[in-house]
């Protein structure tokens, strides 16, 4: 299935505040689900989901293929550890990748790890996407995602 | 969120090109997650385009790089009052990632955008303009 689309991505880790972490998910047909849990100060998981339209997913697309991450691989990224983990997973043009990484703090760790060029497309394009869910779901639900 | 890509990858024998250690080191979403229901606003609406909370966001794209928060706004006042716009900066070029998302109160007002907007030039660039959310089409 050509036209086939996914997109997944997770950040988080387990600490003192219980598993912390942001993860939203689109399909093809436009359902995006977004969810951000601590339990920091016995707070509970936030989940949201709305339908979003097919402008906004040609537009996801779009973000996703002017970064070129498809044509990356995360073999010599940092694999995810106790600082923490990411996740991006995608389906797109035929390719499904399903990237793991651990967190990262700075430009300088993307600059300083084994594929610095290929980790930043990955550092940029996370950022991009953070921004343009970010909107949506405080567009739709008014409430504002902490930028971690 | 559900593991549905692998079933339907093997039930039509698709060989997607898969890269990524995340296919072999995958973390427990269901532990994640475990009856949790994901809020909507109004789950059972019929097709269409659907209200935000305070009121009706539409999207906009293939905005010019260099455009300003007054450019859209200018652009699109003449419809009804903007309640709120979104546009987002490229995190690494610093210029605007080409997309915008503005707010009216009103359903008619939104429309009339859609309508006026839609395929016009803005800052040299024919832009796009669309609902930015909808409600479900329920598959059964």
């Amino acid at each position: 299935m050509a036209d086939d689309f996914y997109l997944r991505y997770y950040v988080g880790h387990k600490g003192k505040f219980g598993h912390e972490f942001l993860e939203f998910e689109f399909n093809k047909d436009g359902r995006l689900r977004y969810a951000n849990n601590s339990n920091y100060k016995n707070d509970e998981i936030i989940t949201r989901e709305v339908y979003v339209s097919q402008s906004v997913i040609a537009e996801l697309k779009r973000i996703v293929e002017d970064s070129e991450i498809l044509r990356e691989d995360d073999n010599n990224w940092p694999a995810p550890d106790r600082v923490g983990r990411q996740e991006l997973e995608i389906v797109l043009g035929g390719q499904h990748i399903s990237f793991t990484c651990t967190k990262l703090g700075s430009v300088l760790q993307v600059q300083n790890s084994k594929d610095p060029d290929g980790l930043r497309i990955f550092y940029y394009l996370v950022q991009n996407l953070k921004c343009f869910v970010f909107s949506l779901i405080s567009a739709h639900f008014k409430i504002q995602p902490i930028q971690k | 969120m559900a593991d549905d890509m692998d079933q339907d990858d093997r039930a039509q024998g698709v060989d997607k090109r898969r890269k990524g250690r995340g296919h072999r080191d995958t973390t427990e979403w269901a532990e994640r997650y475990g009856g949790a229901r994901f809020k909507e606003l109004d789950p059972n609406a019929k097709p269409g385009p659907t209200a935000s909370v305070e009121g009706w966001v539409i999207f906009i794209t293939n905005v010019n790089e260099e455009a300003q928060e007054e450019d859209i706004h200018e652009a699109f006042a003449e419809f009804g009052d903007v309640k709120n716009i979104y546009m987002n900066l490229d995190r690494q070029t610093g210029f605007v990632k080409g997309y915008a998302l503005v707010e009216y109160k009103g359903h008619k007002e939104a429309q009339a955008a859609i309508n006026e907007m839609n395929g016009k030039v803005l800052l040299e660039q024919t832009i796009q303009v669309d609902w930015a959310f909808r409600k479900p089409q329920r598959r059964r």
